[in-house]
């Protein structure tokens, strides 16, 4: 369960285990991440695709196991890693703009206040929200509010984003439009993505590779490999015969599982 | 409501209003009760005029606010800054919360006596009760706000490696402006009447003697301008601080 | 071991006043240690002074607030049904209500004199203000589909009220009178302080007037633990007649 060899790692689960009380969450995971690998994690509810993101995270210790960056154990919040949060309504802080949130995170790293204004302006017109600076949260729409924690994230200029089923909570048209603008940032800046969802076209449409969870506990399944050219579009990706194999296989997979 | 509706009541209640002043001076002309208990509209405006034109009305009421402001803004900042203490830290919320709650229902005046006792009869121990008085909403508020910061934000402020003063002064403290500012709207109306019962009890000059002496000694009128100039710093500073609370929560309108 | 932390705190400040006091040898007409102020506490409760000025005081406040609490109830049932009224007395109530009710003491003194009377009537007066304004917004806040109800079953308004509107609005009237119960306690000793010749209040004041801080200590405390008592009473009718949701209402106020 590696990555090509030409990658390197850069994340690694070493034999991960995670139980809430006596109850097991995750067992003997194993998983290597490359450096630039978009990786997505599926896996019906139960089957701890959030808790190991939130281990890579530093929000969460493992029982057993080791989650290592970089090669050293994970062992609180890096400054490298960025965590995007799926309910955008409570991840932003309500009492300021936009512009403001964004800045929490230059002020988190200490960035000097007349440098934040540029990056702020800079980052915001990266997601679209250019004219929607001054705009508090709640004078947002949902896909407008994740766009601000988009920006958010970037301004920490995270080597690792980690993305808890971002786009879950959006409509169908929304969705899609920030997924190609995902795809279009991380084309350029390189980041690593680990990326949680249960929405099957969206991990293949996303990834490089799909890793399929099983439930109670959550043990890694199988992993997909996706061999779709980039950059992907809406229209032609999802009607790649590729794209249409893997959708079937993972959903025999996922029909096997819950049968 | 049609704004142009919305208008029309509030003219309506207006002269509602306007009706029972009337009613008030038919009543004081007419129901055959002495002037010295009941005086009319128009000896209270009276009274209200001659005292605003002597300057003596102006100084007094100068005095009263004054009290009330120094004492609310000390509660305030007093009860924000203990709030934050002991809503950021558990182990103060197990060990001092508790004891608060306990101090909490006794009416601030009943600590009158024992601090006249301790300062004796001064402004400073009417702006000690003032302090003492309207602390309490802000303080609770201010434990409560900040100790009751959405989990998520908590996380993203790890995740973003905040520190502790910084998360208590970025995410908790503004998390709870909308129960601060509540508590310090409950904390001026106590201010307002501790300052008050503070003038009573010291005879420090300020309404709260005025309207006492105009009482004592049967000054009817003076005594009904002191509660209208008394009723209308409570109505303003209300409307002030309602106008400050909608301009800092603008965040949450949609 | 909650209770335990909870009195900790407590415990450590009286010790220390009570051996700071014995140390520095205080001879004070204003401060007196934790063990004069408990003797002081049992001699007035002993001889019954503080029993019947309190039962004075209670008196004074629960008649000020049947009648402020209960005309308040009856206004804010007329503002809630007939919402044109309601629209018709607003001003007159925005320029009422912030009147401080302690300034209407020496109006009080001036037309009724000193006694129950003014102090019942200023009692009341506080007290008509906040249960007029809650109950008044809980009954604007009837879920629309009951009054749909009430329509479609064509109750009459007095079947109205006492079958759908006071039933719906109970739990939170009963959380307006039990911050009115408070607010009537606090008023009554005030107006005790400052001017009335009668109740707890009053002793207090001549206690500390005739330099005996142990049993102004004393009485302070008994006012607290009053105040408390009448509160956790209440509170606990309204966590049992009403549930947690009731409760939850009443913290947020």
């Amino acid at each position: 369960m590696t990555p090509p060899a030409t990658r390197k790692p850069l994340i690694e689960f070493r034999n991960v285990n995670h139980a809430f009380g006596t109850r097991p969450i995750v067992h003997n995971i194993d998983l290597t991440v490359g450096e630039s690998e978009f990786v997505c994690l599926i896996g019906p509810s139960g089957c701890g695709k959030t808790t190991l993101l939130r281990m890579v995270g530093g929000l969460l210790t493992p029982s057993s196991g080791q989650v290592l960056f970089n090669g050293r154990p994970v062992d609180g919040p890096e400054k490298e890693i960025s965590f995007m949060f799926q309910d955008y309504s409570k991840a932003l802080l309500p009492w300021r703009t936009a512009a403001g949130n964004v800045s929490l995170a230059l002020e988190a790293t200490n960035v000097p206040a007349a440098q934040r204004g540029p990056r702020i302006k800079e980052l915001l017109a990266k997601v679209g929200l250019a004219n929607h600076a001054d705009h508090y949260p709640a004078q947002l729409s949902g896909g407008m509010q994740q766009r601000v924690q988009i920006a958010r994230c970037l301004a920490q200029e995270p080597s690792v984003l980690l993305m808890d089923e971002p786009f879950g909570a959006l409509d169908a048209m929304t969705r899609q439009a920030l997924q190609d603008e995902i795809l279009r940032l991380i084309a350029v800046s390189k980041t690593t993505v680990l990326f949680v969802t249960h929405d099957l076209e969206e991990a293949i449409y996303l990834g490089d590779r799909v890793v399929a969870l099983y439930p109670n506990p959550g043990r890694v399944a199988q992993v997909f490999d996706v061999k779709l050219p980039f950059p992907r579009d809406q229209l032609s990706t999802r009607e790649h015969p590729e794209f249409l194999r893997l959708r079937r296989e993972l959903f025999d997979f996922i029909r096997e599982g819950e049968a | 409501m049609t704004p142009r509706a919305k208008v029309l009541w509030m003219i309506g209640s207006v002269c509602v209003t306007a009706l029972i002043v009337v009613a008030w001076q038919m009543i004081a002309n007419y129901s055959g009760i002495p002037a010295v208990f009941l005086p009319g509209p128009d000896r209270a405006w009276r009274a209200l005029v001659t005292g605003f034109t002597t300057g003596d009305l102006t100084q007094l009421s100068m005095a009263t606010v004054e009290r009330m402001i120094y004492g609310w803004v000390l509660a305030s900042l007093a009860g924000i800054v203990l709030g934050a203490i002991i809503g950021s830290s558990k182990i103060a919320r197990e060990y001092v919360a508790p004891m608060l709650e306990m101090v909490r229902p006794v009416p601030v005046s009943a600590f009158m006596p024992v601090v006249i006792a301790i300062v004796g009869l001064s402004g400073g121990m009417v702006l000690i009760v003032i302090a003492l008085g309207a602390i309490w909403p802000v303080l609770l508020a201010t434990v409560h706000g900040v100790s009751s910061v959405e989990p998520r934000l908590m996380e993203v402020s790890r995740s973003l490696r905040l520190g502790r003063l910084q998360t208590l002064w970025k995410i908790a403290l503004p998390n709870s402006q909308p129960d601060i500012l509540a508590g310090m709207r409950i904390g001026l109306t106590v201010s307002l009447i501790l300052a008050v019962i503070g003038e009573m009890l010291t005879s420090e000059a300020g309404l709260g003697y005025h309207v006492l002496v105009a009482a004592r000694a049967f000054r009817s009128a003076d005594l009904f301008a002191g509660v209208i100039l008394l009723g209308l710093i409570g109505l303003v500073s209300n409307v002030a601080l309602q106008e400050i609370e909608r301009y800092m929560l603008r965040w949450k309108q949609r | 071991m909650k209770t335990l932390k909870a009195l900790l705190l407590p415990a450590i400040l009286l010790l220390a006043w009570e051996i700071a006091m014995h140390v520095k040898n205080v001879q004070s007409d204003s401060l007196a240690a934790p063990s004069q102020i408990a003797i002081a506490f049992k001699d007035a409760m002993l001889d019954g002074t503080i029993l019947s000025r309190t039962a004075e005081t209670l008196r004074a406040a629960l008649l000020g607030l049947a009648l402020g609490g209960g005309s308040a109830l009856i206004l804010s049932i007329i503002l809630g049904l007939v919402p044109p009224v309601a629209r018709l007395l607003q001003f007159t109530i925005e320029v009422l209500r912030p009147v401080p009710s302690v300034a209407l003491i020496p109006v009080a003194i001036l037309t009724l004199g000193f006694g129950y009377g003014m102090e019942i009537s200023l009692v009341a007066f506080s007290t008509f203000w906040p249960i007029l304004i809650y109950g008044h917004a809980a009954i604007t806040n009837i879920d629309e589909q009951m009054l749909d109800l009430a329509k479609v079953l064509r109750l009459k308004t007095f079947a109205r009220i006492t079958k759908i509107i006071l039933p719906a609005t109970l739990p939170r009237y009963f959380v307006a009178f039990r911050l009115a119960t408070a607010v009537s306690l606090i008023i009554a000793v005030t107006v005790e302080i400052a001017a009335n010749p009668l109740g707890i209040g009053y002793e207090l004041m001549q206690a500390s007037q005739s330099l005996h801080p142990d049993l102004t200590f004393a009485l302070v405390l008994w006012i607290g633990l009053v105040g408390w008592t009448l509160n956790t009473l209440l509170l606990f009718a309204q966590r049992r007649l009403f549930g947690p949701a009731g409760v939850a209402f009443g913290i947020q106020q």
